[in-house]
């Protein structure tokens, strides 16, 4: 499935592969906002930035094409709200809402692409992230697949035996066959949840996960802040100025 | 399978999924970047932080530590229960939301970290929702919707009611969530003709009608299977959480019908209070002579007007929320 893809992507060498994740996640932020808060010459702006970005994934060694299309999950939301904006008579605010989402997106997957999950929300924590919450979304990416599967597995154990959970009419047998699928899946759950919890115990748990290394914030990640604020924000003021 | 296809089947599944959850969900829930103006998701962010810190370190303190994984567990069971379809009739399915039920089964506090956490990961992971509107979408779902449905359980949840505050939670909780996104998107100058706005208000109602009648149905059988699943309405979030849920509500319901019915009515707010010419001064003095051009447009000046009164009664109920629990003892 399409995470496992980013999980590979994540876990290259390049030398955006290499930076603190702290820089990268600066850096992404101030894309987003530089981004967001532009107006004015928006169109050679969208250019230039789609330009960066793209550069970036190729010295990141990704599958740009791949990436490019992952990106593009969030227009069938957008697109929505486009054409409601070209009805009303608004097509430029149309444009921009295209793709100020999809290069926000886009930006966004480049970090997540280039950074491990691990790492990244090390990084948050450092940043002041609230602990507790970096824990619980580390849990949460960890079993996301395992209870996925149980819930897949459920399925298609009520499709083999009662046809198709996804009839056409109602029924409040189907529903409530669904309830209870539901209040199962809860208490499995539940249940893994507290296996777990002894699992790690029995492996020396004492309220925090470890990591190999402490994140070590080098002068070459210095410079790459430095250098993308430089040139993101230049590249605005530049075509501001010349418009 | 030649390596092209193998790097497109996950895609197509990917693309199945998005527009399967997208057309269930009917609602604009997880807003993405790009969408929001930038005085609304920089208030709405600023009132997340230290939003999210409470609820954090309210769910460490209310439970025990062997807790942490269960919440992330819940997490993703709330993850995989989309795929889990209610049939509804008419060809058309829906699935649970799970704020409401995460609010009755963790409690308050614990199911707010989990609904953060699902964000966080929906938004890095998943591309679904943006990294500046996290915020809005945080205290859209993860604190507003949340603790709205909440409520009534937290009332009635005890006595005769018992079975309609919990069907009602489930409604509200995605109602205020459906309404403040949509008044955000209104006061971000997002174009939305009146036939389309009731369209999607419609579609909110039935989609929160479902999800209460789900969470109802899915508190029964978890009920039968074990009664300790609930907790007791009384022993969670102190008043300082109804407090909160009950302002959603009031906001969400004020913002939706002053933001659609009164295009102008947050100008003429704005200018009778002064805020928008003390915003526009505060905020335009420290910059440089060519951001002025952006604050003569009006609906950003709407926008900011709106959001700097949406935070700020956010903010005073934080306050007054902490202020009731440290009073209390709790």
């Amino acid at each position: 499935m399409h995470h496992v893809v980013l999980d590979r992507w994540s876990r290259g060498s390049s030398p955006l592969h290499r930076r603190d994740a702290r820089a990268k996640i600066v850096a992404a932020l101030v894309f987003l906002i530089v981004l967001a808060t532009a107006h004015r010459s928006f169109i050679p702006l969208a250019f230039a930035y789609f330009a960066i970005l793209i550069a970036a994934g190729f010295v990141a060694g990704l599958p740009v094409f791949a990436v490019l299309k992952r990106a593009a999950v969030v227009l069938p939301f957008t697109a929505v709200f486009a054409a409601i904006s070209v009805a009303a008579g608004e097509p430029m605010r149309a444009a921009v809402l295209v793709v100020k989402s999809y290069l926000s997106a886009l930006a966004v997957l480049i970090l997540v692409s280039t950074t491990p999950l691990p790492e990244l929300l090390r990084g948050l924590e450092c940043m002041g992230v609230p602990r507790y919450l970096l824990m619980v979304i580390q849990f949460l990416h960890r079993y996301l697949f395992v209870i996925s599967e149980e819930a897949q597995h459920m399925c298609v154990a009520a499709q083999t035996k009662s046809g198709s959970m996804r009839r056409s009419l109602f029924h409040g047998s189907r529903f409530n066959a669904a309830a209870g699928a539901l209040s199962v899946l809860f208490a499995r759950s539940y249940g893994h949840a507290e296996g777990v919890y002894q699992a790690m115990l029995a492996r020396g748990f004492q309220g925090h996960f470890r990591t190999f290394a402490n994140p070590v914030f080098r002068k070459a990640d210095a410079v790459f802040v430095l250098a993308a604020l430089a040139v993101l924000a230049g590249v605005r003021l530049v075509l501001e100025v010349w418009s | 399978m030649p390596p092209g296809l193998v790097g497109v089947a996950p895609s197509l599944v990917w693309w199945h999924e998005y527009f399967n959850r997208a057309t269930l969900e009917g609602v604009p829930m997880h807003i993405p970047d790009g969408f929001l103006a930038t005085p609304v998701w920089a208030a709405l962010d600023v009132t997340a932080v230290p939003a999210v810190g409470y609820l954090a370190r309210r769910a460490q303190r209310g439970l025990e530590q062997s807790k942490v994984p269960l919440l992330g567990v819940m997490g993703a069971f709330v993850f995989a229960a989309q795929m889990i379809n209610f049939p509804v009739g008419l060809g058309t399915s829906g699935h649970l939301v799970g704020a409401a039920l995460l609010a009755y089964t963790l409690g308050p506090a614990a199911a707010g970290v989990v609904l953060t956490a699902i964000l966080a990961v929906q938004a890095l992971v998943f591309q679904d929702g943006g990294i500046l509107s996290l915020g809005a979408n945080i205290i859209n779902m993860a604190v507003a919707g949340m603790l709205a449905g909440y409520l009534p359980f937290r009332l009635w949840g005890k006595g005769r009611r018992r079975r309609e505050a919990i069907f009602l939670g489930g409604v509200l909780s995605v109602l205020t969530s459906a309404l403040l996104a949509l008044s955000e998107l209104l006061l971000s100058g997002v174009a939305m003709p009146a036939a389309v706005l009731r369209i999607s208000l419609g579609l909110f109602v039935v989609s929160a009608v479902l999800e209460g009648a789900i969470t109802l149905a899915i508190m029964q059988a978890l009920e039968s299977i074990n009664p300790d699943f609930i907790r007791d309405p009384q022993s969670h979030g102190g008043r300082a959480f109804s407090l909160v849920g009950m302002a959603a509500l009031f906001v969400a319901v004020i913002g939706v019908a002053f933001a659609s019915t009164h295009p102008d009515g947050i100008q003429k707010l704005a200018d009778a209070t002064g805020i928008a010419s003390r915003a526009k001064a505060l905020i335009a003095a420290p910059m440089a002579d060519y951001q002025l051009g952006v604050w003569r447009s009006i609906w950003l000046r709407k926008a900011g007007a709106g959001l700097a009164g949406l935070g700020l009664i956010f903010g005073a109920c934080l306050v007054c929320g902490r202020l009731l629990a440290r009073q209390r003892g709790t």
